[in-house]
This record gives C-alpha cells, sequence and structure tokens, in this order.
C-alpha cells in the first residue's frame, strides 16, 4: 500500500474519532451564546459607560472653578475694604511722645 | 423581508441540518440571510449559524485540547467573538472556516497556555492520553482506539495537523487558513505525521 492510499484509508476510519456533543450538551452551548451575546452592550450602553466618567470630571472640575473664581474674588473685594478704610481712616501710633499716622 | 421575524432561536434549530461542512454559503441561502441579519443587528438571526456550527466547532476545539469542558467553554468563546466582529466579516464568504479559524486559534493558546504550566496539568498518577480518552463517547473498538493514541503519540503540530486532516476531513488549504501555518507547513507536518503513523499502525496496514 503506498503512503498516500493509507492516508486515505486511515481518514476514512479516524471519522469516527470525531467528538460527538450530544442534544444537551448542544442546546447548553447554544443557551449559553444566547445568554452572553444578550448580555453584549448596546452602542447606546457602551457610549454611556465612556460618556458618564467623562460628564461627572467636567462637572466636577467646572464646580470647582466656579468655586475658585468665587473664592478669588471675595478674597479681592476684601482686600480692597481693607485698603478703602486703611485710606479713610489712618492709624495714629504715638511712642515716647511721637506720633505716627498709618495710611494708605 | 424581515428576517428576524421569520426565524426564531428554537425555530432555526430545526432548520439546520445534522453537520455542518465547510460548504459555500451559496449552498444555503438561510445562512447567507442570517449573517446580512446578525449584521443589520438582528441578534436572534445568530442561532441559525451557533446551532449549525457548533457541533463542529466543539469537536475541533475538542481535538486539539483534548478536554471535554474546555472544549464547550472555547467553543462558546468561538462564537462569542464571531458574532462580536461579524462587522469584519466580509459578506458572500462561508461563514464555517470563519469561526472554525477562531476556535482553533482559540485552542492553540490553551495548548501554549497548557505547555507553560504543564506540570500543575497533568496529574502523576494519571496519564493524560486516559483521562482523554473519557471524554470520547463516540471511541469504540480496538482500532479507533489503535488510531487514536497513534496521533495523539505525535508531536503537538504534527497532531493537529493530522487531526484536522483525518478526524475533521478539512483540506490542506483549509487547515493552513485555520492554523495561520503555510500550505506548505501543512504538508510538511501531515507528510512527517503519515511516516510516523504508518510505522505505528505497520500491524493493521501492512
Amino acid at each position: 500500500m503506498d503512503d498516500d492510499r493509507f492516508l486515505e484509508r486511515l481518514r476514512v476510519e479516524a471519522r469516527q474519532l470525531r467528538y460527538e456533543a450530544d442534544d444537551v450538551m448542544l442546546t447548553r452551548l447554544t443557551a449559553g451564546v444566547r445568554a452572553r451575546i444578550a448580555a453584549q452592550p448596546s452602542v447606546e450602553s457602551f457610549l454611556a459607560r465612556w460618556f458618564r466618567p467623562l460628564v461627572a470630571s467636567l462637572v466636577a472640575l467646572a464646580f470647582a472653578a466656579t468655586v475658585g473664581v468665587q473664592w478669588y474674588e471675595h478674597a479681592q473685594q476684601q482686600s480692597t475694604t481693607l485698603e478703602a478704610a486703611m485710606s479713610a481712616d489712618p492709624i495714629e501710633i504715638s511712642v515716647d511722645g511721637n506720633t505716627y499716622t498709618l495710611s494708605h | 423581508m424581515n428576517f428576524a421575524a421569520t426565524m426564531s432561536w428554537g425555530r432555526a434549530f430545526e432548520l439546520v441540518p445534522h453537520e455542518a461542512t465547510t460548504s459555500h454559503p451559496s449552498d444555503d441561502p438561510i445562512e447567507r440571510r442570517a449573517i446580512e441579519a446578525v449584521k443589520n443587528g438582528d441578534a436572534g438571526s445568530y442561532e441559525y449559524l451557533v446551532s449549525k456550527y457548533m457541533k463542529r466547532v466543539v469537536s475541533i476545539a475538542w481535538g486539539i485540547v483534548r478536554n471535554a469542558a474546555d472544549a464547550e467553554d472555547l467553543a462558546q468563546e468561538a462564537f462569542v467573538r464571531a458574532f462580536q466582529t461579524i462587522d469584519r466579516f466580509k459578506s458572500g464568504e462561508p461563514f464555517g472556516p470563519w469561526v472554525f479559524r477562531i476556535v482553533t486559534n482559540l485552542s492553540l493558546d490553551v495548548m501554549k497556555h497548557r505547555t507553560r504550566f504543564r506540570h500543575e496539568e497533568i496529574g502523576e498518577d494519571e496519564p493524560a492520553a486516559r483521562r482523554d480518552r473519557a471524554d470520547l463517547p463516540a471511541m469504540s473498538g480496538e482500532l479507533a482506539r489503535r488510531i487514536d493514541d497513534a496521533i495523539q503519540s505525535l508531536p503537538e503540530m504534527q497532531r493537529i495537523v493530522a487531526r484536522l486532516y483525518l478526524v475533521e476531513q478539512f483540506e490542506h488549504s483549509e487547515i493552513a487558513a485555520m492554523t495561520g501555518l503555510s500550505a506548505g507547513t501543512v504538508r510538511s507536518h501531515l507528510s512527517l505525521a503519515r511516516g510516523k503513523l504508518r510505522e505505528k499502525l505497520a500491524d493493521l496496514y501492512g
């Protein structure tokens, strides 16, 4: 018997070595694939999953910026008020009979 | 025609032939329509493809990993991955070879992983070949056992190529596409395997 004929004969007989999944296994596997596909995220949920953290970060950033601006403006206002008060009412300090005036 | 409305998962199961082959989809207009429907977002139509090819996909995976539980996991994973990348699937091409290639690659990855951790996979008191055979319900008779033993004794890639050719009945070009080897390498593996198999089965085939 030549090599090619041997291989072809072997091929005919080896076919019975195929793994034959039974109907129960096939049903279980089909159901498993169905469940996993159903659990796949839709385009909307996929986008939402990416956008939600992004939006949350932007909101947090905007909030921090607003608080920062408010605080800065408040500090500026306080500084201006102090300066104005100092200009309007100079402070006089007496040391050893000498009077010093403290003003802006 | 709304394909999704005409075919439920359950009905699709009844429509499929008992054994799927690598036939061109032009032989199966339902398959062609199912692929288009899935591409258009109808996941339900995928059941036809799963039902048609699952048996073969499990057998391919089992032939490589020789473990029923792993073969089941790999078959499921192959179909899920095929679904996830269906947009990349070229319409008009047969679906079978595509999912066969996916499951083959997944199975080869498992084998690579096993090779790395071989000492953890195989118990010392239980030979691997004996455990493998416990999963093979179709195995019957002395001839089948001898052929199986002979194929299992081959080096890994020769064994995989020989099994795909002899047991799964794929052609050289199909095996090359599935494994990522060149057609020449497939022929070379098969030629080496043939010599060794002939030697081991000399008393049966003369």
